[in-house]
């Protein structure tokens, strides 16, 4: 049998003929539903999957730029439904389905993506009620973050002031539904942080009116949620209706169920406040009346004792002492001038005992007496010392050398040399000698011989 | 004078310090234990608060001012 040449293939040449043959038979776009298993994000966020169900199996892939506009993150196990297309991965040898957009076959994807911040925020603690601020008791500038155009910051205003007139309201407005919404919300949390030095809000409210959950989601967003997380100042969160809870509900410091809900939690009520000021003041007032009072009663007590009923109680006993004592001093000072008085009057008795005129008489006498005894006195003195001269005179003239004379002795003086001649020597032949004799008279005679 | 210095001491309080310390007054002047010449400062100090308190109460000035953005301020 002659056997027909078969043409071979390069791999390359099947492969692109699958390719053609397989995606010119099949739609363009088109929804697949299955579970998702084998699913992996790569480092590079494209996302590589399987869908399967009980008859097989259909391995996917999602793009990097599609998959991260996903609400949710896939898991495995999850019933979606996927559109896309179907190629063929030449260089892998198989078809795969390009996956476009996932959604959730059961739920609706919001509402698992939902679950799933729940979960991860909760697991990493941003719930918790130690990361909860207290509110201040009395917010004086409260901060609003919605819509400048929604009904939502009328109804948070409304309810506030409501309230609390005296509160000075700030809006930071954003954008709080669809794309985007998320970063201006977190933006204007940040921001309003960043500058509260300035604005000095005490607290925010954070929040919009009711909608779809779709309407709702920028408030679920992980950027919200960490902004909320993260302010200094703390945040109230007024999304939706009663029903709603989003995460910010969940993360913010409190919750109020809506928009006109937020005075509640925000403000004191104005009314009570007064009332409590009121009952404080009467409070100060009669307290302060009966602390008045207690001391009034002191002091009357101690008016009407005895020393204040009667002063003169205190000083009958002091002037009692005083009386005494100036008795006392009388009587010493009339004795003592008792005493000088009789001093006196004796020595008067004395002077008038003796008369003047006799006392003249006797002392004249007695000056008499002792002037002529004094006369007496001094001749006698006289008398005494003359004697005395006299003997002393005899006695002096018993030494005078010319008293000799009287007894017959002479001096002989040589007249010329005028000495005394006491001996031989004291003269020589032919000098004159003078010769004084008792009566004073003077002989002259020359020696003749020796 | 002294009531202008007076006024501005507890301007410097806001509604919630200006509460508190009246509370304290409150409770302290209730206690019947504080000097009589102190209880009267503290009474008067107590007065001048609830007018302050009721001050601030009463500057309502109900209007939203929007916050101006940080770009177009700097």
């Amino acid at each position: 049998m002659a056997k027909k040449a078969q043409k071979v293939y390069t791999v390359g040449q099947i492969n692109t003929l699958v390719k053609v043959a397989l995606e010119a038979g099949l739609p363009s776009r088109f929804s697949v539903v299955g579970q998702i298993s084998d699913y992996k994000r790569h480092f590079s966020g494209h996302c590589y999957f399987s869908l399967k169900d009980p008859s097989g199996i259909l391995p996917g892939v999602m793009w990097k730029g599609k998959a991260s506009k996903l609400k949710f993150e896939p898991e495995n196990g999850l019933e979606v439904v996927a559109t896309g297309h179907i190629e063929v991965y030449t260089q892998g040898g198989k078809y795969q389905f390009y996956a476009d957009r996932l959604q959730l076959a059961g739920v609706g994807d919001l509402q698992l993506a939902y679950e799933q911040m729940v979960k991860r925020l909760e697991a990493e603690g941003l719930f918790k009620d130690e990361h909860k601020q207290p509110l201040p008791a009395y917010p004086m500038r409260i901060g609003i973050v919605t819509s400048a155009t929604g009904a939502a910051v009328k109804d948070i205003a409304t309810s506030v002031y409501d309230r609390w007139p005296c509160v000075k309201m700030l809006l930071c407005p954003a954008t709080v539904q669809g794309d985007g919404a998320a970063a201006t919300i977190a933006t204007a949390i940040k921001s309003i942080n960043k500058r509260n030095d300035e604005l000095k809000l005490d607290v925010i409210i954070v929040g919009r009116g009711g909608g779809s959950l779709e309407d709702l989601w920028a408030f679920n967003e992980e950027a919200v949620a960490r902004a909320i997380y993260n302010s200094k100042i703390p945040i109230i969160s007024a999304v939706g209706h009663e029903v709603d809870v989003t995460i910010a509900d969940l993360v913010a410091d409190a919750r109020a169920s809506t928009p006109t809900k937020a005075g509640v939690i925000a403000v004191p009520d104005m009314e009570e406040v007064l009332e409590r000021i009121n009952s404080m003041q009467k409070h100060l007032q009669r307290h302060a009346r009966n602390r008045l009072e207690v001391c009034k009663g002191q002091l009357e007590r101690v008016l009407a004792s005895a020393v204040f009923r009667n002063p003169m109680w205190v000083l009958n006993g002091p002037m009692q002492r005083l009386d005494e004592t100036t008795g006392q001093l009388n009587d010493v000072l009339r004795r003592l001038l008792e005493t000088a008085r009789r001093r006196i009057d004796a020595a008067w008795e004395k002077l008038l005992q003796v008369e003047p005129h006799r006392l003249m008489g006797q002392r004249a006498v007695e000056l008499g007496r002792l002037e002529s005894g004094a006369a007496a006195a001094i001749k006698s003195v006289f008398a005494k010392k003359q004697l005395q001269i006299t003997a002393l005179e005899n006695r002096l003239s018993g030494l005078n050398p010319k008293s000799v004379l009287n007894r017959g002795y002479s001096i002989t003086v040589n007249k010329g040399s005028g000495k005394v001649v006491l001996a031989v020597s004291d003269v020589e032949i032919g000098d004159v000698l003078v010769t004084e004799l008792a009566d004073k008279q003077r002989i002259e005679s020359e020696i003749k011989k020796i | 004078m002294g009531q202008i210095k007076k006024e501005k001491e507890l301007g410097g309080l806001n509604f919630e310090q200006a509460i508190d310390e009246l509370s304290g007054i409150v409770a302290s002047i209730e206690s019947g234990q504080t000097p009589l010449q102190s209880s009267i400062e503290q009474y008067e100090k107590g007065m001048e608060l609830i007018k302050h308190c009721r001050e601030i109460l009463q500057t309502a000035e109900k209007k939203i001012e929007k916050i101006a953005q940080e770009k177009d301020k700097k």
